[in-house]
């Protein structure tokens, strides 16, 4: 056999079962395994990042690592290498989870048959290797599935520019007058241009969907933003079909956690269904209030005086590719039955629910509830990954104020890019600046949040973090300091106007000095 | 008053001409390219006050145009606006990264193309009167 000789590390801090592993391989061929032995983790991870290694048998507890952990190091340092875990007789939950970590295999030191061991090796390796095929051929399906969509959506917007530019041209009398007739066709054909134009977005959309891609960006934000704003776009619509469409605010809502452009899509899509399936002369509401039933929740409803849904179909509509039965006011065309598909997604990746409420014939209701801003619930996924016992994260908080509580998105990138570089001044090069987002977090030092609130002062503010802060046991563990400073926009672009580099100076000396003396009261305490 | 000068950068002759047509109605004098390349050429030959941008290009696509316009002083000084077919979620960010002054998605509304022009030339937003169809008027 010219086969290369399988490379076992053996990872067993005690001599005597490291001995009894030895003497199992001693009566396979000699040319068929080579054994290496260490007994400690971190000569391990040293061994496997090198290469070379065809299998690891891995004892769970080792002097300087314990537990999971040892399967989770050991796959950490050589994604490629399979892990069998040996693990004591009482032990057999323990190896349960190692599996579900990863590991290929478990066997129970005592009870190892000698001719058992290598053909659980190889068993190991060759799983191993079809579970890694089979990976690489869904990671590759998946690419190919996107790369496809984004493709044929480029390839059919080009045209559809060209189409949407000569018809606008022509409507535009830009080429001549038209006819009454003339215009009328054309008109039809702008209309179709549209849905050909929200079709191939929705197409997109649900790609995203389903490849799990779906960007949100959670961060604090006011719903009076996104309800202006859908109903201003939806506003000639409804006109056109003589509906009135209005909303109406609870004043003083607080900001809910959520990606403003998602907002605004659910709710395009809501007002713009509702207008599709209320008949001329019929009403259209927005409205947002406190969700009575849960005070974390604000409520969002759209409700029309349509045709309302029948109460069997009310959980069905938010189905991929459901479409409604005949309906004299939709009035014929259905398009893709992608929009409450796509709502549900969004509204439940941000924490929330949507359902539907309606009788046939009564107008129809769209509830959806989103979660109040909650600084703790922007950084707790962060903290509870970065499991840290010891240490210490410093959580740097900045207020963007406007006069008016908005920012647009241009305003909002500058600044977060500018604050980020100033905050990277502060630091060590080697330490990273984070605007953490749900679901994301590297290994940071600092946490920087922006909080982009309606002009609620800073004092404000900080209680506000801190009661939020209070009892959860993640932030006491990480031993988070809390530092606030505040400096709103107008007070960056007064400064700017003096000079650029001293006032970034100044800000930097500021949070150095929240830093130190985060730090030092710290090293008081550990004292 | 001169007319401000666009250089259309697109390799689809159709929504070059289509894009020609409607910015010459409302007074902007216009020249074509048609991939990285040409961009450079022309944007020499005519010195445009703005350039609209594809960014699916043969030989080089709009990302290496911006590249290039920026180390080089003459050219990047030339406020650019992408309009492009590909995805805004992927590519508007890093349009704007890269410098665009904005990313458009095709096909893009006329008015909302004409009011980025105005704003990206630095133009008062009701100088003109846009000559665009107004959908609300019918």
């Amino acid at each position: 056999m010219n086969e290369k000789p399988l490379q076992v590390l053996v990872v067993e801090d005690n001599a005597g079962d490291a001995r009894l592993i030895r003497e199992m391989f001693s009566k396979e061929r000699r040319d068929s395994f080579e054994l290496t032995h260490l007994s400690r983790m971190s000569d391990a991870v040293i061994h496997l990042a090198n290469g070379g290694v065809d299998v690891v048998l891995l004892d769970m507890g080792l002097p300087d690592e314990h537990g999971l952990d040892t399967v989770r190091r050991s796959l950490a340092a050589a994604p490629d290498v399979p892990v069998i875990v040996l693990t004591g007789l009482d032990d057999e939950e323990l190896a349960a989870k190692a599996m579900k970590e990863g590991a290929q295999d478990y066997l129970i030191k005592g009870q190892i048959e000698s001719r058992a061991l290598p053909r659980a090796l190889r068993h190991a390796i060759e799983r191993h290797r079809l579970q890694t095929e089979a990976d690489l051929i869904r990671t590759h399906q998946m690419q190919f599935k996107d790369e496809f969509l984004s493709h044929v959506s480029h390839e059919l917007r080009s045209p559809l520019t060209a189409i949407y530019q000569f018809v606008t041209i022509l409507l535009d009398r830009l080429a001549g007058e038209l006819n009454p007739e003339q215009h009328e066709y054309l008109e039809v054909v702008l209309r179709n241009v549209e849905q050909l134009r929200a079709m191939i977005n929705d197409l997109l959309e649900v790609t995203r969907v389903q490849a799990g891609k779906l960007t949100i960006e959670l961060q604090c934000t006011s719903l009076s933003d996104a309800i202006a704003y859908s109903v201003n776009t939806l506003e000639g619509a409804a006109k056109t079909k003589g509906i009135a469409l209005s909303s109406e605010m609870e004043c003083r809502l607080p900001s809910v956690c959520a990606d403003p452009t998602r907002i605004r899509q659910i709710l395009i899509i809501l007002v713009d269904n509702a207008i599709k399936f209320t008949p001329p002369n019929g009403t259209v509401k927005v409205q947002a209030r406190m969700f009575e039933e849960d005070p974390n929740f604000l409520l969002l409803e759209v409700s029309d005086s349509g045709c309302g849904i029948s109460p069997d179909m009310t959980e069905r509509i938010f189905e991929r590719l459901f479409q409604t039965s005949d309906d004299p006011a939709s009035a014929g065309r259905k398009g893709l039955g992608l929009g409450l598909y796509i709502c549900k997604e969004l509204v439940t990746r941000q924490g929330g629910r949507i359902w539907a409420t309606s009788a046939l014939g009564q107008g129809a209701v769209f509830s959806v509830t989103l979660p109040v801003f909650s600084l703790a619930r922007l950084i707790l996924p962060a903290l509870r990954k970065e499991r840290r016992t010891e240490g210490s994260i410093t959580l740097v908080v900045t207020e963007i104020a406007s006069p008016t509580g908005w920012l647009s998105d241009e305003e909002r990138a500058e600044h977060s890019h500018g604050v980020r570089d100033l905050l990277q001044r502060c630091l060590h090069s080697d330490q990273d600046v984070l605007l953490p987002k749900m679901g994301s977090a590297g290994a940071a030092e600092l946490y920087f949040i922006v909080a982009v609130t309606d002009g609620i002062g800073g004092e404000a503010i900080t209680r506000r973090i801190h009661e939020q802060l209070d009892g959860y046991e993640y932030i006491e563990q990480a031993g988070l300091t809390v530092s606030t400073s505040y400096w709103s926009l107008e007070a960056i672009k007064r400064n700017l106007g003096e000079s650029m580099e001293d006032f970034l100076d100044k800000v930097a000396a500021k949070i150095q000095r929240l830093i130190n003396e985060a730090n030092s009261s710290r090293m008081v305490e550990d004292g | 008053m001169a007319n401000k000068k666009i250089l259309i950068v697109d390799d689809d002759p159709d929504v070059r001409h289509g894009m020609q047509v409607r910015l010459q109605a409302n007074h902007y004098d216009t020249f074509f390219a048609v991939d990285a390349l040409s961009s450079m050429v022309e944007a020499r030959k005519h010195e445009p006050d703005l350039m609209i941008l594809d960014l699916g290009l043969p030989a080089g696509d709009g990302f290496v145009v911006m590249e290039r316009f920026k180390i080089i002083p003459a050219l990047a000084v030339i406020p650019i606006i992408v309009v492009s077919a590909r995805d805004a979620h992927a590519n508007k960010g890093r349009a704007i990264k890269a410098g665009a002054k904005a990313f458009l998605q095709k096909p893009v509304d006329t008015a909302e193309l004409l009011a980025v022009i105005r704003q990206a030339l630095g133009e008062p937003a009701h100088s003109q009167k846009p000559v665009v169809y107004d959908l609300g008027s019918k």
